[in-house]
């Protein structure tokens, strides 16, 4: 009965003169893409800060690496360790596998609704060109600024997404000190 | 009575100080989907967590020298400060803040200064895990509180341990 009064639709405009682009001119409600909740929002943008921090590890792990292949080595860290690795770079490369696994936890809780425009398109643009030359300094201001970030962050979200924006706070902030900060 | 140092132990209910009680690493903890937890449970659970990091940092200062012992005496002067803030916060809310114990059963054997510093990093992590409790409450400024108190027992556990970590409190699977 369906598929019948459907074959009959363009047969229908047809008697009356209209094409059937003409029938679907008007607003359509089913086209629109959905507003995010602001839990979402604020999430997409945590997932954004992380990649950049990522993108700064990176950046600052081959500069280091280079140097330690070519100078001196930095030495290790005066504060805690993040494992077995090291001097600075093995330091460095933990930190970044951290902050890997605070984007996988933080992107396993990022649910779009069908149409919103794709997390992967908007997070291979977010964190920007590499810098060329991270200091440390610059590593410690990043991780004080998300674990402050995080911190304001929190309190407008569900329970168990404020307790991981809390745990990942806390963690940036025992990064801020294996830095030397 | 003695309350046992233990990660999953019950936690004890609003208000109460008797029963099935925790040490430090139970308490409200990590909760899961949207439901927030009571305040007074939440904070309760940081005050019995706070009460055994204070026996707990007996113990393990007695163990070290140094500097160390110094950074232990400090944490221990800086959980006593915790604990009378969570006491007048309770009692704010109009509950009775839950008593702490004369004696900790300690979760392994302390008897140098190695696992004295692995006793004050179980401590930390304890504590972390309780103040990851306050950030599930409704109310903001307790979420804030929590986050940032956490925040400093993260910094310590990750002194007295050496490493730090990447979910402080959580144990994502």
């Amino acid at each position: 009965m369906l598929a019948a009064s459907a074959a009959a639709v363009p047969v229908l405009l047809a008697t009356a003169g209209c094409r059937s682009s003409d029938a679907f001119a008007g607003p359509d409600p089913l086209a629109g893409r959905p507003t995010l909740a602001p839990d979402v929002v604020a999430l997409q943008a945590v997932i954004a800060a992380e990649q950049t921090m990522i993108t700064l590890y990176q950046s600052a792990v081959a500069s280091h690496l280079a140097l330690s292949t070519t100078g001196p080595s930095a030495g290790p860290t005066s504060g805690p360790t993040t494992g077995p690795s090291t001097g600075r770079a093995g330091v460095l490369e933990e930190l970044l596998a951290q902050h890997r696994q605070h984007l996988g936890q933080l992107q396993a809780r990022l649910v779009l609704p069908a149409g919103s425009p794709s997390p992967q398109a908007s997070s291979s643009t977010s964190p920007g060109a590499a810098p060329r030359r991270v200091t440390i300094a610059r590593l410690r201001a990043a991780e004080n600024a998300s674990a402050t970030d995080l911190v304001r962050r929190l309190v407008s979200m569900p329970p168990a997404l404020a307790q991981l924006f809390a745990s990942i706070a806390a963690s940036d902030a025992t990064h801020v000190v294996a830095l030397g900060g | 009575m003695t309350r046992v140092m233990a990660a999953s132990a019950p936690a004890s209910g609003p208000g109460s100080g008797s029963g099935p009680v925790s040490g430090p690493g139970s308490g409200s903890g990590p909760v899961s989907g949207s439901g927030a937890i009571s305040a007074v449970q939440a904070l309760q659970a940081a005050l019995a967590a706070e009460d055994a990091a204070i026996f707990g940092y007996g113990v393990t200062g007695a163990h070290l020298s140094g500097n160390r012992k110094s950074a232990a005496e400090q944490d221990w002067t800086g959980h006593n400060e915790a604990r009378d803030t969570l006491t007048a916060m309770i009692s704010a809310l109009g509950a009775t803040p839950g008593a702490g114990q004369a004696f900790y059963r300690l979760p392994f054997q302390v008897n140098d200064a190695a696992s004295a510093a692995k006793l004050a990093a179980y401590l930390e992590e304890g504590v972390t895990r309780a103040y990851l409790g306050i950030v599930a409450v409704n109310d903001q400024r307790l979420r804030t509180f929590g986050a940032l108190a956490m925040r400093s027992s993260a910094e310590r556990a990750a002194f007295w341990r050496g490493t730090t970590e990447a979910f402080p409190g959580l144990s994502p699977t």
